[in-house]
C-alpha cells in the first residue's frame, strides 16, 4: 500500500517518468468522458490529472474567480507552476463552465503542446453515439498526426484489450468490498484507484496484481460501525476517506468521477472499437452534467446501497460545483424518500477542516443508531 | 465507595466542561475550567474539580464511565468511550427538557444546529463551515473592540432603541466595519444590537436547515449572551426556551448520561 500512497505524492509520480523515458507520451484528462482505453494506444498513456497536496491557488486565482471549484484552479495553479511540464497533451471535455474556463486559461497562459476538447452531448438519443464516433475520429486523426502514433482499428483494439484485462483486475477487488467482513478498506482501495489512474496501467498492474493475492487472504479490515457509500466527483485524496473511515464507518462502495462504480467497466466489444468506446463513455459515465439521466444515477446508487449492505450514504461535493452541487439537491431527497440516511458535505479540492469532518461524520453514524 | 457515578467531558476549544450523575441519573456536580493547550490536561482538570465536590469520589479514576465529547474527544485516552457532541448536546437537553425538539449549539469555535427525535438521538444537523463569524471566538473579538468583558458585553445590546446592521460576513472584516462604526459615534449598544443580529441571521440559516420545530434552546457558552437571545427570539418569532442548568454545561451533560446508560446496561 504504501508503494501506491507514493504514487499519489506527485501528480507525475516514478513509474510516470520511467515511462516517458522509455518513450511514452502522457495525455492528461480530467473527465470521465475521455474514455481510458483510447489514450492507451500504441505510445500513448492517459493520465487523470490530480493536485496533491496543492496549497494555495494564489497565481490560478488572478485568472480564475473565487467562485470557480479548487479543483479547476488548483489544476490551473500545478499547470502553471510546471508541474505537469512531462505532459505532452490535454484532452478536454466541456463538462461544465468551470473547465472550460480552465481551457481558456492553459491556452492563453501555458498552452500545451497538444491540446484537444472532446464535444461530449449531454443527452444520449441515437444520434449521440454517431456524434461520439465522429468526436472520437477526429481525436484519433489529430493524435495520429501530432505524435505519429498508430490509431488504427487494430491498434484501438489491442488497447481496448489491455484496458479490459486492467479493468478486470481492479473490478475483482472491488467485488471484495461486498463481502459482510470486507479484507481492503475504503482508503485502500481508493488510494490503488488513484494510484492506478495516475499511472501506466502495463507498470502497475504487476504490483496490484501482488496487492490482491495479499488482500484475498485477509479475514476482515478491522472492527468498523457502519458500512457506508461515499460519492461526489473529484474526490482525489484518499486521506478524506480515511478520515471517515477513522470515525468506525467503512467505506464499502463510492462513486466519482475517478471511482470504480460504475467508472472501470470493461468495453464490450461490437467489432468497431471507435463505435465500442463511444458506447462505452455513456455506460460507465454517471454524471449530473447529462440531461434526463437522474433516474438513471439514482437506481444505481440504490442498487449499490443493497448490493453492498451500505447503512448510509455520504454526499461529498466541492464548493461551488454546478453541476454535483445542483444535483445533490435532489439527490439528497431522494435518497432518504427511499429510507436511505445520507450526510451531504461540501469540501474544498484539498483536505481540510479535518476536525468538523470527524464530528459530521461521527453524528452521522451515531444517527443511525450505530 | 458502593454508589457509582458516572462522567461526561466536553473538551472545547475555549473551555472544558465536566458533568457527573450518579447511579439514579441525578446531577451531583458541574464544572467548566478554561481550556489548555493540550486536551488532555483539560479534560482532567474539569473532571478533576467536578470529583472534588463529590466526596465519594478521589478522583476522576473512581468514575465508573466516561464519555468523552467535544473537538478534543479523540484526544481523551483515558476516556471509556468518545461521542460527538452532536449527539451529546442533544441528549443533555433530552434530560433537561424532552419537550424541546431544535437546538442552537454556539460555541467557541462553530455553530451548529440539531433537530432532536422523541428519544433523544439526533434527527438532522448542520454545522457553520470554516468560519468564525457568528461563533463565540466572533462574540469575544466584538467585546475587545467595545473594550468590555464577555458579561457586560452580553447586556450592552438589550436597551438598544434600534439596531445598526453589521454587513460583514467575516469576522475579520466585521472587526474593522465595527471599528469603523464606533469612531463614527454610532451608539455602542446600537452597534452591538447589530452584531447580534448578524449572529441570529447565521444561526437563523442554519435553523432553516434542519427545519426547526419548537421549542427551540441554545447550548454552549453563548447561551449567556442575553442580548443575543433577544435578538434571535426576535428573529425566529419564537422564545428560546431557557433550560434548567448552565447551558454551557450540556454536552458534557448528555456524554454523562451516555456513560450512565452504557456503562449501566
Amino acid at each position: 500500500m504504501k508503494l501506491f500512497q507514493e504514487l499519489l505524492e506527485n501528480p507525475q509520480n516514478q513509474l510516470f517518468e520511467q515511462a516517458v523515458a522509455d518513450g511514452r507520451i502522457p495525455i492528461g484528462y480530467s473527465c470521465s468522458f475521455v474514455p481510458e482505453a483510447f489514450l492507451m494506444a500504441d505510445k500513448l498513456m492517459p493520465v487523470r490529472l490530480h493536485a496533491p497536496g496543492v496549497a494555495g491557488t494564489e497565481t490560478a486565482d488572478i485568472y480564475l474567480s473565487n467562485f470557480i471549484c479548487t479543483y479547476t484552479r488548483s489544476l490551473l495553479e500545478f499547470a502553471i507552476d510546471d508541474r505537469f511540464d512531462l505532459i505532452q497533451g490535454w484532452v478536454f471535455v466541456p463538462s461544465c463552465a468551470h473547465m472550460q474556463r480552465l481551457y481558456d486559461n492553459l491556452e492563453y497562459l501555458n498552452k500545451p503542446k497538444f491540446s484537444h476538447v472532446l464535444d461530449v452531448p449531454r443527452k444520449v438519443t441515437d444520434a449521440t453515439i454517431a456524434w461520439q464516433i465522429e468526436e472520437l475520429t477526429m481525436l484519433a486523426d489529430k493524435l495520429s498526426a501530432h505524435f505519429d502514433v498508430d490509431m488504427s482499428d487494430a491498434s484501438l483494439m489491442t488497447a481496448i484489450d489491455e484496458w479490459n484485462n486492467f479493468a478486470a483486475v481492479i473490478q475483482s477487488i472491488g467485488e471484495l468490498r461486498k463481502k459482510s467482513a470486507p479484507p481492503i478498506t475504503g482508503t485502500e482501495f481508493h488510494t490503488l484507484l488513484m494510484a492506478a489512474l495516475v499511472s501506466p496501467k502495463n507498470m502497475i498492474l504487476p504490483k496490484i496484481l501482488d496487492f490482491q493475492q495479499a488482500v484475498e487472504k485477509r479475514d476482515n479490515a478491522g472492527e468498523f460501525r457502519a458500512r457506508l457509500m461515499v460519492m461526489g466527483s473529484h474526490l482525489h485524496d484518499p486521506d478524506f476517506i480515511k478520515i471517515i473511515e477513522s470515525q468506525g464507518g467503512l467505506v464499502v462502495a463510492d462513486l466519482f468521477c475517478s471511482g470504480s462504480i460504475p467508472g472501470f467497466k470493461t468495453v464490450e466489444l461490437n467489432g468497431n472499437p471507435i463505435k465500442s468506446l463511444a458506447e462505452h463513455s455513456f455506460k460507465k459515465t454517471l454524471c449530473p452534467r447529462m440531461m434526463e439521466d437522474f433516474d438513471r444515477r439514482l437506481k444505481t446508487i440504490i442498487d449499490t446501497v443493497k448490493e453492498y449492505k451500505v447503512d448510509g450514504v455520504v454526499i461529498e461535493i466541492i464548493k461551488f460545483c454546478d453541476l454535483w452541487g445542483v444535483d445533490s439537491m435532489s439527490m439528497v431527497s431522494a435518497l432518504r424518500k427511499e429510507g436511505i440516511p445520507v450526510l451531504k458535505l461540501e469540501r474544498e479540492y484539498s483536505m481540510g477542516g479535518e476536525g468538523q469532518l470527524r464530528t459530521r461524520v461521527q453524528a452521522f453514524i451515531e444517527s443511525m443508531g450505530k | 465507595m458502593t454508589k457509582k457515578y458516572y462522567g461526561g467531558c466536553d473538551v472545547g476549544s475555549t473551555t472544558g466542561k465536566a458533568a457527573i450523575l450518579d447511579e439514579n441519573g441525578s446531577i451531583i456536580s458541574t464544572t467548566v475550567v478554561p481550556s489548555e493547550i493540550d486536551p488532555e490536561i483539560t479534560s482532567i482538570q474539569a473532571l478533576e474539580k467536578a470529583c472534588a465536590q463529590v466526596a465519594d469520589l478521589n478522583s476522576y479514576k473512581d468514575l465508573a464511565r466516561i464519555v468523552g465529547t467535544g473537538y478534543g474527544r479523540n484526544e481523551v485516552a483515558f476516556a471509556n468511550e468518545n461521542i460527538s457532541e452532536i449527539s451529546c448536546h442533544a441528549m443533555g437537553t433530552f434530560y433537561c427538557n424532552p419537550d424541546i425538539k431544535t437546538i442552537v449549539d454556539i460555541g467557541g469555535q462553530d455553530v451548529k444546529t440539531i433537530a432532536i427525535a422523541d428519544d433523544g438521538s439526533v434527527l438532522e444537523f448542520a454545522m457553520n463551515d470554516k468560519c468564525a463569524a457568528g461563533t463565540g471566538r466572533f462574540l469575544e473579538a466584538m467585546s475587545r473592540i467595545f473594550r468590555m468583558d464577555l458579561d457586560q458585553f452580553s447586556v450592552l445590546s438589550l436597551n438598544a432603541k434600534k439596531s445598526i446592521p453589521v454587513t460583514a460576513q467575516c469576522s475579520v472584516f466585521a472587526e474593522s466595519e465595527v471599528i469603523s462604526l464606533l469612531a463614527r459615534k454610532n451608539p455602542p449598544e446600537e452597534v452591538a444590537a447589530g452584531i447580534k443580529a448578524s449572529v441570529s441571521k447565521r444561526c437563523f440559516s442554519l435553523l432553516k436547515r434542519i427545519g426547526m420545530r419548537p421549542l427551540v434552546t441554545v447550548t454552549g457558552g453563548c447561551a449567556k449572551n442575553q442580548g443575543l437571545i433577544k435578538s434571535l427570539s426576535k428573529k425566529i418569532k419564537m422564545e428560546v426556551t431557557a433550560l434548567p442548568v448552565d447551558p454551557q454545561i450540556i454536552g458534557a451533560l448528555g456524554a454523562a448520561v451516555f456513560a450512565r446508560r452504557n456503562g449501566s446496561a
